[in-house]
């Protein structure tokens, strides 16, 4: 069994996510990036796109994320997103999802 | 006429009754609405600490801390952003956030530096309008519900203002929400940036971070960042503030139309009262007299 770390995924609004995890998939301006346990320290931005995570008993949470930046720290990953909404349809739906949060963006300025 | 001042009476409580109904309609709107805007506060708070937290780690971990947001200049002029509401019906909710950045604006006169006003809420708006202050920019329709993208509205245009050297601080006036009974205006300042203090044991005890992309882009996105959430939790707290302090006006309106209408009920009965006995009052004198002509 994979060791645990803990996740938290904030938005301004409220918190989305937290709890603890085995593995986290989440996209940077460098390329997609999976983090478990024990991963060195590292500060990111994030862009739109579906951050994946896996909980203790491999139930996997789809979450739509636009903007903002991902820590990893002594095992603790804080993903503070500009908006960040929980997609029910996986992969593709966190997708869809994050670019729906980006055009809510763009039409809000 | 004694029945004329009983038809009077009566008016006045129905006309106060009508009022009671208004301001118990306006206290119940505002106590069903300071539930959520509080969830609003705290749901935001977890966001600007991780932010918080995370600015620390990338100051220690590396980052030259310097950036426009972060720098300290000469201050010839100073922006003052004042959270009021739009309506009022809240006590003295608006007035007290008035009379601090009033007194704040004194202050910034007499050190000999210009001030430029950015208000949110048509209260201060038109307070500072109509006295012929300098007003940048003014918001409206955000107190009631502040969304995200309000704050980040004010955040662009005093960054923008601080960057352009138009102003070389900013300040801010709000009103924070303490709990469901206290309320205080206070003021701070917005920009720059005052990095968080730390010794050498804490400096060395964070680990340094790789960037992914470089240390200074991060520290750029995040600093305008910080500023946003910062107006943001500012903003929902005002709007959490304005709430209760309405609630606790249109309360305290509610319970004087009550003794009102006590006070009226009991002169309506005595007006009465006197009219019935003055009517027997006249047919005993009326009778008598009958009985002695007889």
């Amino acid at each position: 069994m994979a060791k645990p770390f803990q996740v938290d995924v904030v938005s301004p609004e409220a918190t989305v996510w937290s709890g603890q995890a085995t593995f986290l998939v989440a996209r940077t301006p460098e390329g997609e990036l999976g983090i478990m346990a024990d991963h060195e320290a590292l500060m990111g931005a994030l862009v739109t796109g579906p951050v994946i995570v896996e909980d203790e008993s491999g139930q996997r949470t789809t979450i739509g994320v636009h903007g903002g930046f991902l820590q990893v720290l002594n095992n603790q990953v804080t993903l503070i997103t500009d908006r960040a909404e929980i997609a029910e349809g996986g992969r593709d739906d966190a997708q869809a999802v994050a670019e729906r949060l980006a055009s809510q963006e763009a039409a809000d300025e | 006429m004694a029945g004329a001042q009983l038809r009077d009476t009566r008016r006045r409580i129905r006309s106060v009754e009508a009022t009671k109904k208004i301001t118990r309609a306006m206290e119940l709107i505002a106590a069903s609405r300071i539930p959520k805007a509080r969830a609003r506060v705290l749901g935001s708070q977890p966001y600007t600490a991780k932010l918080i937290e995370v600015i620390e780690n990338v100051g220690a971990g590396g980052a030259g801390a310097s950036h426009t947001l972060l720098e300290r200049r000469d201050v010839t002029t100073v922006g003052l952003l004042i959270v009021s509401s739009d309506r009022g019906l809240a006590g003295a909710y608006a007035s007290s956030i008035i009379r601090l950045a009033e007194a704040r604006i004194a202050d910034i006169a007499t050190d000999g530096k210009d001030v430029v006003l950015y208000t949110v809420g048509k209260k201060a708006q038109t307070y500072f309008r109509y006295r012929g202050y300098r007003i940048e920019q003014a918001y409206l329709g955000v107190t009631d519900t502040p969304g995200y993208g309000d704050a980040r509205a004010i955040a662009n245009a005093v960054m923008v203002a601080y960057v352009d050297r138009h102003v070389d601080a900013i300040e801010a006036t709000y009103t924070r929400y303490e709990s469901a009974f206290t309320q205080v205006a206070s003021q701070f300042e917005l920009l720059p940036i005052t990095p968080p203090e730390m010794d050498e044991e804490e400096m060395a005890a964070r680990v340094s971070y790789a960037f992914e992309p470089s240390p200074e882009e991060i520290l750029n996105r995040l600093l305008p960042k910080y500023v946003e959430a910062t107006i943001f939790n500012m903003l929902l707290e005002a709007s959490a503030s304005e709430h209760s302090a309405r609630r606790r006006a249109m309360k305290a309106a509610t319970d004087n139309a009550e003794e009102l209408i006590r006070h009226l009920t009991v002169q309506a009965n005595r007006a009465r009262q006197a009219e019935i006995t003055t009517a027997i009052t006249e047919i005993v004198g009326g009778a008598e007299a009958l009985a002695e002509i007889k």
